[in-house]
């Protein structure tokens, strides 16, 4: 090769290699904060076929009626107050009268009626909102700010519904489909950001809304960065390219101790969600009937320790479905103790002995021996789990084999009955309400998979579901949860944590069981620090 | 006379062709649940009404026989419409062809790079049989291909991109390419594509490698290679009428091959690089039973086949006399 070839290519890599391409353009202190998304949305319509994604995406462009905020207490959004009939039979919200849709035109009652009509559509696939709406029977438009709900039954948890997303009539309303509408391609809301442009696949940026009601947000520019590989995002934080990133359990370690976590903070929220087993109660199998044997199998699990040594301290062994900083949780209960003697013991009593001396429990010739339906899951942390429990639970004489099937088909055995445990995660919503997962009546047609009949459990769920008094609710869902605990009615074991990691000048964020996302104190109040130098 | 072998060919592709599909159509559906359950939040335990749910499977045809949906999706495609998206509603056309460009180029890209190092690394060792550069790139080839993609790209995300930051992390262009001209532009694609396109064909250049040696060992070409050498022709002369003519044939039919690839997509690739490919619309299709965009995608690769095929066998005639007459 020539020489003036060789200098021409060498300059060429040089520019290549060193002028920006791919190099993070943004620093700390522009007022942009770029964080992660693990995947695409769904749809960025709002309301239609609402995932996680999505819904993160629609929190930030547009608001609702009333919102949690990060210590889970209902706060109010446009609408600036609400009340119930004395019969409690109707809902009336009373909206603000400052708010603007981002084009200008004013937020109306008329948009939250249409946002409940359209949401309602079965096209639209809305499977968050639609359960809860379809409770309500009939909306009224009073008048330009004020709306009525009709409920059929009182429903004390009935504010759940109306953290839907709104969208605008005049600009929603045109087209029959609105998933495949222009509306989605480029949607308009009322809340803290304005959407500027989606490139799939690679990233959805959102602008400060100069207008917002509740004042200007503290970042010029909100960007989502799609990656759907938690390794590149991690390596895309250590170069710098995302502020803030969610990360993966197995690289929670590994990042606090790489040569850029000077550069960074990080934190821990713990989230509504809960893994549990349910055990198969409806007589099908020798085993779970007695709580004893459930008891014992609780006992017989190490939580403390696997959470810390396994999963990094990255979950809380649970007590029941209540998150332990809900204000519905009972602080007097603990989760169930790590106590091999006394599994061993409720076992026995249960009639469940090595009579053979084959190393394998039985009781009137039936070895204690069943199946686990498991979903498959491309988390490491449910391989780890489920090795974990077998071992415990084999070194009691108790065996199991571990069934793991597509999740259309663990949807489908579940819904059957046909299993005899199952091990599945929950996200809940604050809400204390157990009625559709534990009440008696749901077996059939519910999703009371574990077959639960328990007069106490039904009384609770009923009387929580009918009581209005927040003191007396209260009452009623710790005793609930009291009930749950003493009959070890489902074993709940592991509420998880989400490790994130972000810049060191990023503030402002409020972490909280629902996420940092979706509630009344989310990216609206981030902002850039002073920039300090790099250690 | 080769229009009547053509139409024949055509013919016998157009049966696979349908034959895939069917078969395809039918694993989709005869699947454990359905394209509604499949998007249920799985730690969700509200969903959709039991009304809702029938509402929609009307919508999607999902309550008629197998074979009526089937039909119905056929003749669809007769009219040239691919469908809609059961995901977002989109038409398939415009999620396949938003995706297309990425993945082509990419995987064009791949395909030169696996030809390019490939068939000469495999024209030298058969040039050079039983010497060390033979043995050497055999243990090289054989490594190569053993080395998993994955792990390959992580490694070459951190040397390159994360410690020597010489080169971009993930995608195919800077955020503020568009603003930029076009000479940055194109250093930015070119910087952009180093790193997936080597991942794309480390492995399969090792094969070719290994495929080219033994077709050229075949056709006894070193011999021929000897005879030239001894008349005194360059090495390029050489390699070029006796290297790369016999070679041809068997190349040939792995391009016929590796037309359909063009559209395949890599699902590791697209995932690790971020890049929003084809592969990955086909997995994330897969996984929410989004029959239309499966069907669609199936259709395209379905198609990339046929033609690879038929004009590699168009191609053996031209090539080679014999296979002509033969015919």
């Amino acid at each position: 090769m020539r020489r003036r070839d060789t200098w021409v290519l060498a300059l060429l890599f040089g520019i290549t290699a060193c002028s920006a391409p791919g190099v993070p353009s943004q620093r700390p202190g522009s007022s942009v904060a770029r964080v992660l998304m693990p995947s695409d949305p769904a749809s960025l319509s709002l309301i239609g076929r609402p995932d996680r994604n999505s819904e993160i995406f629609a929190a930030q462009l547009t608001d609702s009626l009333v919102q949690y905020d990060s210590t889970l207490r209902w706060v109010p959004r446009v609408a600036r107050s609400w009340e119930f009939s004395d019969d409690h039979h109707d809902l009336t919200f009373h909206l603000r009268d400052d708010v603007r849709w981002h084009d200008g035109v004013p937020v109306t009652a008329d948009d939250v009626a249409f946002t409940v009509e359209l949401a309602q559509k079965p096209i639209l696939e809305n499977r968050v909102y639609a359960p809860l709406l379809a409770l309500v029977s009939g909306v009224e438009v009073v008048d330009r700010l004020t709306l009525r709900a009709h409920y059929p039954e009182p429903t004390p948890d009935a504010l759940e519904a109306w953290r839907i997303p709104l969208i605008p009539r005049h600009r929603a309303g045109a087209d029959a489909d609105l998933l495949a509408s222009e509306f989605a391609r480029s949607p308009v809301g009322c809340g803290p950001f304005r959407f500027e442009h989606y490139r799939v696949g690679e990233e959805i940026s959102l602008v400060a809304n100069e207008d917002y009601w509740d004042g200007r947000p503290g970042l010029d520019r909100l960007v989502f960065r799609i990656f759907r590989d938690q390794r590149t995002s991690y390596q895309a934080l250590r170069r710098g390219e995302l502020d803030l990133v969610v990360l993966a359990p197995e690289l929670w370690a590994e990042a606090l101790r790489s040569a850029e976590a000077a550069r960074w903070k990080s934190f821990v929220y713990s989230s509504l969600s809960v893994w549990w087993i349910g055990w198969n109660m409806d007589g099908s199998n020798p085993f779970f009937v007695d709580a004893r044997v459930r008891m014992a199998l609780a006992h017989a699990l190490d939580r403390e320790t696997f959470a810390s040594r396994v999963l990094n301290g990255l979950a809380r062994p649970a007590v029941t479905f209540y998150h332990p900083d809900s204000p519905w949780a009972d602080p007097e209960l603990k989760p169930r103790a790590y106590d091999r003697a006394l599994a061993a013991r409720l076992l026995d009593e249960a009639g469940w002995v090595d009579h053979d001396g084959d190393g394998t429990r039985d009781r009137a010739g039936k070895p204690f021996r069943f199946r686990m339906l498991v979903a498959v899951s491309s988390m490491q942390i449910v391989d780890l789990m489920l090795a974990w429990q077998q071992a415990a639970w084999s070194s009691l004489g108790v065996q199991v084999e571990i069934e793991k099937v597509d999740f259309q088909r663990f949807r489908e055995l579940r819904a059957a009955h046909r299993f005899d445990a199952f091990q599945g995660t929950n996200t809940f919503t604050p809400s204390p309400d157990l009625y559709e997962l534990l009440h008696s009546s749901q077996r059939d047609s519910g999703v009371n998979y574990i077959g639960l009949t328990d007069p106490e459990i039904d009384r609770l769920t009923q009387e929580g579901r009918d009581c209005f008094d927040p003191e007396l609710r209260l009452e009623i869902y710790r005793a609930l949860q009291r009930r749950i605990y003493e009959t070890e009615a489902v074993s709940a074991q592991f509420h998880f944590s989400s490790p994130v990691i972000h810049d060191r000048h990023l503030a402002g964020i409020h972490p909280s069981p629902i996420d940092i996302y979706r509630t009344a104190d989310g990216p609206r109040l981030w902002h850039w620090t002073a920039q300090e130098p790099f250690p | 006379m080769i229009g009547i072998r053509i139409l024949r060919r055509l013919g016998g592709a157009l049966v696979s062709l349908v034959t895939v599909t069917i078969i395809v159509f039918a694993l989709i559906h005869l699947a454990p649940g359905d394209p509604i359950s499949a998007g249920d939040d799985p730690e969700s335990h509200r969903g959709l009404s039991a009304a809702a749910r029938d509402e929609l499977r009307a919508l999607y045809r999902l309550d008629e026989p197998l074979h009526r949906r089937y039909i119905g999706w056929l003749g669809d495609i007769v009219r040239g419409d691919l469908g809609r998206s059961f995901q977002d509603h989109r038409a398939v056309s415009e999620k396949i062809a938003a995706r297309a460009r990425s993945t082509i180029l990419l995987n064009a890209l791949a395909i030169l790079v696996m030809l390019g190092i490939g068939v000469p690394l495999g024209a030298l060792a058969a040039q050079r049989q039983g010497s060390a550069w033979d043995h050497g790139t055999g243990v090289a080839a054989a490594a190569l291909n053993a080395l998993p993609v994955f792990w390959c790209a992580l490694m070459l995300q951190i040397a390159f991109s994360v410690e020597l930051r010489w080169l971009p992390l993930y995608g195919l262009r800077s955020g503020d390419a568009a603003s930029r001209g076009l000479l940055w532009r194109g250093l930015d694609a070119a910087a952009h594509l180093v790193l997936p396109v080597t991942c794309l064909s480390y492995g399969a250049a090792a094969y070719v490698s290994r495929f080219v040696r033994a077709s050229l060992l075949d056709s006894s070409a070193p011999e021929a290679w000897r005879a030239a050498r001894a008349r005194g022709l360059a090495p390029f002369t050489i390699w070029r009428r006796h290297g790369l003519t016999q070679a041809a044939l068997p190349l040939l039919t792995l391009a016929g091959l590796l037309v359909p690839a063009l559209f395949g997509g890599s699902v590791i690739v697209e995932r690790v690089f971020a890049i929003d490919g084809l592969g990955l619309l086909f997995l994330e299709a897969a996984s929410r039973r989004d029959v239309p965009v499966v069907m669609g995608l199936t259709l395209l690769a379905g198609c990339a086949s046929v033609i690879g095929m038929l004009a590699a066998d168009l191609a053996y005639g031209w090539i080679d006399p014999r296979v002509r007459r033969a015919r």
